[in-house]
């Protein structure tokens, strides 16, 4: 009982407590700013942090976290650029809102609904990380590779238009995902034996590249065209509203904290695979999905947030990092002479209940922080045309080249973004690219691990998958997908074949 | 204030000229990191750096560039001006590029600044796995052959060393070797049961340890560890393991060969007093670490120590891609 | 509507990712083009990604990269045929619709920023850029377009160098030395 009490710690010390909000409202700039990611943030504050104590530098750690996951969507939203990864569902229907000027509505169901995610997955780190832990650490890499092909089957839901090029947009993506030595023999695929590209091509770059850099250059066909006005008056959503999507927010916030917990999955994932539950779930959204559905905005960002507390699950009871930003906060609290593993529960149980208290406020931040900046925001839409686009270029060369500090990821971005402006024009959706780059490793790396370990024996590949529960659950998930989605293709085959022939 | 502006600007016009006269380091050294952000590289390197700091009276900013098992971040040292403003931050890896082709590049490049730290090999196992010690694992492979999963993580990775090292030994083992994308990842499957034994770090395996969520199987070094003393050493299961031990991953910092000596004596001494800070000890400790803090002669000695063997134990497991002597690596004399 | 507008009132120039650009039943000028080197690119990563290791295993590097490429040679060839048996858009050109004037000389700034990046360094380079782009899209007054442009950049360069220590190129400015300066100067002030 006495280290439950440390959850208030944060509340007790108005040092702390201005950590955290110094932190989140960093943290929404940051992640609202694309190539500024979380990951570097809070690397920097690593060596920044170094002579303060334990709690000041976890306080400020989470708040950026917890407000950078949330920022990404306000660029996804106001410009169509993904600030980071896990907002890229976000921009497809965010983004239609703000063009109808309904961008403060938008910003506003994303805030609240961002809140009620991470309250979420706060409240099951709370109550049940040691369960979840344990069931995230079953996963064998069979189960990896059968959600990475469910995550695969997503690219029926993320193109709208046609499915064919949805098709080759998500292999695609597979491929540069390829690129480079492989991780596991080093050996050089698609490299044609350049060194530049043995490091392969970084993800955030394609990101950037295509997202970006193909929107500005899309812009410039309407440099002059005035300015959407944003109508600012109905920000905070209805208490309706809220309760409207209630049911579909708790289903995709645990489609967001299981997501989350699993080591080599995160945010990004989670968001892109609540949209498509969404999408299957919602059977007559006022709007339809892609024009402005409210659901496309809600699980997102319910899922992306709740992801935050799922990533702490693994990194507080068991040492193993959630994502890319809990490894490196398992780093610092290793620098802090804490350590990071299954006995830090039992050691130190006072930071884990603190971590709880820091991110229960830095959510409280968000919000607050989300609410209030909404009508400044929104000026930046309302800026010259003339003015955005060089900057949202510039911003994307330096995103692209401190991913890495590397020259090649710039090229690469440049390059995508150029493919990505001729994509756009012929109706071939960017969403699945990213998505089978994100997936790639997930797929590859799983599948051979699953094989190897058979001894390359499909036989008792599917003999593993059939006995364990697990995986036969998966297995059925991806089966059921599949199916409908072949309905879909039929009917998608008539229309297009049907009439040319 | 606005003289302070004037006389920022006459500084920037004449810091070009006068950079030269001033005394090292007279802007930021950039901290080459290779390896990404949380994992042991860069943990220990951000938490050595800033006691360094302190001692150059300087600002290191350190980066995180990844990619091809490090070489990235090697070349670009290399490619970068020999003037103690570029350092590269490292671990063993380099080593072993030119003999597995990932790179023509390795540390003889550059000058040690510091070797700071050596990590201890151990092989550790599922609890579920049906053997407690070396012997039992042994007999274990002995009687089902292609059964046991070994961890791995891709070639000239501490397991792929280690995995040699016991096949040299002990003979070849009949087992299935399944690659991650490193210790962590390949820890997690382990107490997921995905893999049964991993060589692994003994850093990165200490706190599952003590948690009883694997069980410690052998440590491979030539004398028992402080940190789990009842664990068996290699040694003690077999003395032919004397040739190749001790043996361990290490972490240092390099400066490109060319580089000043008087920038290089300044670094040098920084990280020494650095690698003496009693937090950085006892942190280094605590993840198991055997500090090492060695610089000059004695690093080059030991680099060429380890390559040497390491580079023949793994041209002898047929594991290369080229030989060690196309290289110039000497065959170690035992 | 005006007939300069390229807004996305039909959905057809793929402004948002939701609703990519072009027709279900009609081909843009150029799309049948872009297809077929979607082909023959993907034809070329599928013998590539055969050279990797072969049909030598399941599990070998080469395998989910050689599935890959192959549903993408059939998906793009599937397109291919599809787009040939459409009608060409009759109001769209190449150069009015897809590749206007303003686009390629952009495309062309983009591609001198990346040459200059290195030699020149970040902090020339970018103004340089932020100059042209704001002058040639605007078309205000060097006042304005001096003003905003070197506003943003030490902005940015503020937040990314300094803040986030990104190590941009440096180019040919004494950048380190400078910041190196204000840092003494600051911690000389602050003793």
């Amino acid at each position: 009982m006495e280290t439950l009490m440390a959850i208030f710690t944060i509340f007790t010390q108005p040092q702390l407590l201005l950590l955290v909000g110094v932190g989140t409202f960093a943290g929404i700039y940051i992640g609202a700013i694309p190539g500024l990611s979380v990951t570097m943030a809070v690397s920097i504050l690593i060596s920044f942090t170094f002579s303060w104590d334990v709690y000041p530098a976890i306080s400020l750690m989470v708040g950026i976290y917890m407000g950078g996951v949330y920022g990404g969507s306000r660029t996804a939203i106001l410009l169509n650029i993904p600030g980071a990864p896990s907002a890229i569902a976000t921009a497809m229907d965010g983004y239609p809102m703000a063009q109808k000027g309904e961008a403060g509505q938008a910003i506003g169901v994303t805030t609240v609904m961002s809140f009620f995610g991470g309250l979420i997955g706060i409240f099951v780190l709370a109550v049940a990380a040691p369960f979840v832990a344990d069931f995230a650490i079953t996963f064998q890499p069979r189960d990896y590779m059968l959600l990475a092909v469910l995550g695969i089957l997503l690219v029926g839901s993320l193109s709208s238009g046609s499915l064919v090029k949805g098709i080759f947009a998500g292999a695609l993506g597979i491929a540069i995902g390829a690129v480079g030595r492989d991780p596991l023999t080093f050996t050089e695929r698609f490299t044609f034996d350049l060194r530049l590209m043995e490091g392969g091509i970084s993800f955030i770059a394609v990101m950037i590249g295509m997202f970006g850099v193909s929107e500005a250059l899309q812009q410039l066909q309407n440099v002059n065209m005035k300015a959407v006005r944003q109508k600012i008056d109905r920000i905070m959503p209805s208490f309706g509203t809220v309760k409207k999507y209630l049911p579909l927010s708790l289903q995709t916030s645990s489609i967001g904290v299981i997501i989350g917990a699993l080591p080599g999955t995160g945010g990004d994932i989670a968001a892109l695979m609540a949209y498509d539950h969404a999408k299957r779930i919602t059977k007559k959204p006022k709007v339809p999905f892609g024009k402005g559905a409210m659901e496309g905005l809600v699980a997102p960002e319910t899922a992306n947030n709740a992801a935050v507390g799922g990533a702490f699950i693994p990194m507080m009871t068991l040492g193993i990092p959630g994502d890319a930003v809990t490894a490196i906060m398992i780093g610092a609290l290793f620098i802090h002479g804490l350590n990071p593993g299954p006995m830090l529960m039992v050691d130190q149980p006072d930071m884990f209940w603190f971590i709880v208290g820091a991110l229960l406020m830095a959510n409280v931040f968000m919000l607050i922080f989300g609410l209030t900046g909404i009508k400044i925001f929104t000026k930046i839409v309302e800026m010259p045309r003339s003015v955005i686009i060089p900057l949202i270029l510039l911003l994307s060369i330096v995103g692209a080249y401190a991913v890495n500090n590397s020259i090649t990821d710039v090229y690469w971005m440049l390059g995508f973004g150029v493919f990505g402006y001729f994509m756009r024009h012929y109706g071939y959706p960017l969403g699945p690219v990213i998505l089978g780059v994100i997936l790639s490793r997930l797929l590859d790396d799983n599948w051979r691990r699953a094989i190897i370990s058979e001894r390359e024996d499909l036989g008792s590949f599917f003999e593993g998958i059939i006995t364990s529960p697990l995986s036969l659950t998966l297995f059925i998930a991806v089966i059921l997908i599949f199916v409908s989605q072949t309905s879909i293709w039929t009917f998608a085959k008539n229309r297009l074949f049907g009439k040319a022939s | 204030m606005s003289r302070k502006l004037i006389s920022a600007l006459v500084a920037l016009g004449l810091s070009a000229t006068v950079a030269t006269a001033q005394e090292y380091p007279t802007k930021e050294i950039q901290g080459i990191i290779q390896w990404g952000a949380g994992g042991s590289t860069d943990t220990v390197m951000r938490s050595v750096t800033p006691h360094a700091e302190e001692a150059l009276g300087g600002t290191v900013v350190m980066q995180n560039m990844t990619g091809a098992v490090g070489a990235i971040a090697l070349n670009y040292v290399v490619d970068a001006d020999a003037d103690g403003y570029t350092v590269l931050m490292g671990a063993e890896n380099p080593m072993l590029y030119k003999v597995m082709g990932l790179g023509d590049e390795d540390y003889s490049a550059f000058t040690p600044i510091n070797i700071l730290a050596r990590g201890t090999a151990m092989l550790v196992a599922n609890n579920a796995a049906p053997f407690d010690d070396y012997a039992g694992m042994l007999a274990y492979i002995a009687e089902n052959p292609g059964e046991l999963k070994l961890g791995a993580t891709g070639p000239g990775g501490l397991p792929s060393v280690i995995t040699a090292m016991m096949n040299t030994v002990e003979g070849e083992l009949d087992v299935i070797s399944v690659p991650y994308d490193g210790d962590g990842p390949a820890l997690t499957a382990l107490q997921g049961g995905a893999i049964d034994v991993m060589p692994a770090v003994l850093g990165a395996a200490i706190e599952g340890i003590r948690a009883g969520n694997m069980k410690p199987i052998l440590i491979f070094d030539t004398e028992t560890n402080a940190t789990l003393p009842e664990v068996q050493i290699a040694t003690d299961a077999n003395a032919a393991y004397a040739t190749y031990l001790p043996w361990g991953p290490f972490f240092g910092v390099f400066a490109k060969n060319g580089t000043p000596d008087e920038v290089i004596n300044a670094l040098t001494a920084a990280y020494a007093t650095a690698a003496e800070n009693k937090d950085f000890i006892d942190l280094m400790a605590g993840r198991g670490f055997t500090m090492m803090n060695i610089s000059g002669d004695e690093a080059n000695a030991f680099l060429t120590k380890w390559q040497q063997g390491t580079a023949w134990l793994l041209d002898d497991a047929g594991l290369t891609q080229a030989s060690p002597e196309e290289f110039g690596i000497a065959r170690p004399a035992n | 509507m005006d007939p300069e507008f390229r807004g996305d009132i039909d959905h057809h120039d793929g402004t948002s990712d939701a609703t990519p650009g072009g027709y279900t039943e009609q081909r843009r000028p150029g799309e049948l083009s872009f297809a077929i080197f979607l082909t023959l690119a993907s034809l070329f990563l599928l013998y590539t990604a055969y050279g990797i290791s072969g049909f030598k295993a399941l599990s070998s590097p080469g395998s989910v990269p050689m599935a890959t490429t192959l549903v993408m040679v059939v998906s793009a060839l599937i397109v291919t045929i599809r787009t040939s048996r459409l009608n060409k858009v009759a109001h769209e050109t190449l150069s009015k619709d897809i590749l206007p004037v303003m686009v390629i000389l952009f495309i062309g700034f983009l591609v001198i920023f990346g040459l200059l990046l290195k030699p020149l360094g970040f902090v020339l380079t970018a103004a340089l850029f932020l100059i042209i782009a704001i002058k040639v899209l605007a078309r205000k007054g060097w006042g304005y377009t001096l003003t905003v442009a070197l506003v943003s950049l030490v902005v940015i360069w503020i937040i990314f160098r300094v803040v986030f220590t990104v190590l941009l190129p440096v180019g040919i400015l004494p950048e380190a030395e400078f910041i190196q300066f204000f840092r003494n100067l600051m911690s000389g002030g602050a003793s």
